[in-house]
């Protein structure tokens, strides 16, 4: 089983994608931020938070950095799929869309290398959560 | 006596007069002095003006966009507001002039639209 991300250290391979993951991510949003409007500037604020997400040294970011990894993949796939039916078709979207699925790849392998098979890291999520409840109801049972 | 009455009668229309035309300038919807064979469409904040253009119809014109955002927009005609079919789309620009040649439309009411932001509507009516 691939170590959690939390417990691994970051090789110079795993800084130069992450750094490549962040400034995809800042670049579509800063595409997105200069459209106007309530839903591309949204989306843009939606690219900020998911790179500050991905970067942030705090703990529970650290620990939960896999959702953050398929949240932002989710994000950048509804993103390109929302274009898709609604469009504008024209240079600066394509840019933007090439960026996105470029985002999406490198997530993939990010989070291939820091957590391995996604189904494996949501079952042994859920696992943990079942053996803290678990644990938590048992305790609960001897007290009573 | 009377003349001084007229004075103030003139006085009055022109005030009214100053009045309205200032109102039509700040409704941006509102149709404006266009020129039904080279109408000139503005986006400004997100919107359109005049939101209502009048054409003639079964004649082909020149339709100018000019954007005054920083956004990108285009005016793009469709048959109607589902958009599924569309008679003339312009090209997407920003604080820029674009202008499309639109060909004759028959007598009717189409709309357009920005095809970046769909909020910004319009309808034209080839008379």
């Amino acid at each position: 089983m691939a170590l959690r991300s939390a417990d691994r250290a970051l090789s110079p391979v795993d800084v130069a994608l992450r750094v490549a993951i962040v400034g995809l991510a800042l670049s579509t949003g800063y595409i997105h931020s200069t459209l106007g409007g309530v839903l591309f500037t949204l989306n843009a604020i939606g690219y900020l938070v998911a790179a500050v997400a991905m970067v942030i040294p705090l703990p529970l970011a650290v620990r939960y950095r896999w959702v953050v990894r398929l949240g932002l993949m989710g994000y950048a796939a509804t993103t390109i799929i929302g274009w898709a039916i609604q469009g504008p078709y024209y240079t600066t979207a394509y840019i933007a869309k090439a960026i996105e699925v470029l985002l999406i790849t490198l997530l993939a392998i990010d989070f291939a290398r820091m957590d391995g098979n996604p189904v494996t890291v949501i079952k042994n999520e859920v696992a943990d959560l079942q053996a803290k409840f678990g644990r938590r109801s048992a305790t609960n049972s001897s007290n009573a | 006596m009377k003349r001084l009455f007229l004075s103030l009668c003139l006085v009055v229309l022109a005030a009214i007069t100053v009045a309205c035309s200032g109102a039509a300038a700040d409704n941006p919807a509102s149709a404006g002095p266009v020129d039904p064979n080279a109408p000139v469409i503005t986006a400004q904040n997100m919107a359109f003006s005049p939101a209502t253009l009048d054409v003639t119809a079964n004649k082909a014109f020149s339709l100018t966009l000019d954007n005054k955002d920083g956004a990108p927009h285009n005016v793009a005609i469709y048959t109607d507001s589902s958009a599924s079919s569309s008679i003339s789309v312009g090209e997407i620009v920003s604080s820029s002039k674009s202008t499309q040649q639109v060909p004759a439309l028959k007598p009717g009411t189409y709309f357009f639209r920005c095809d970046v932001h769909h909020e910004m509507t319009g309808t034209i009516n080839a008379k």
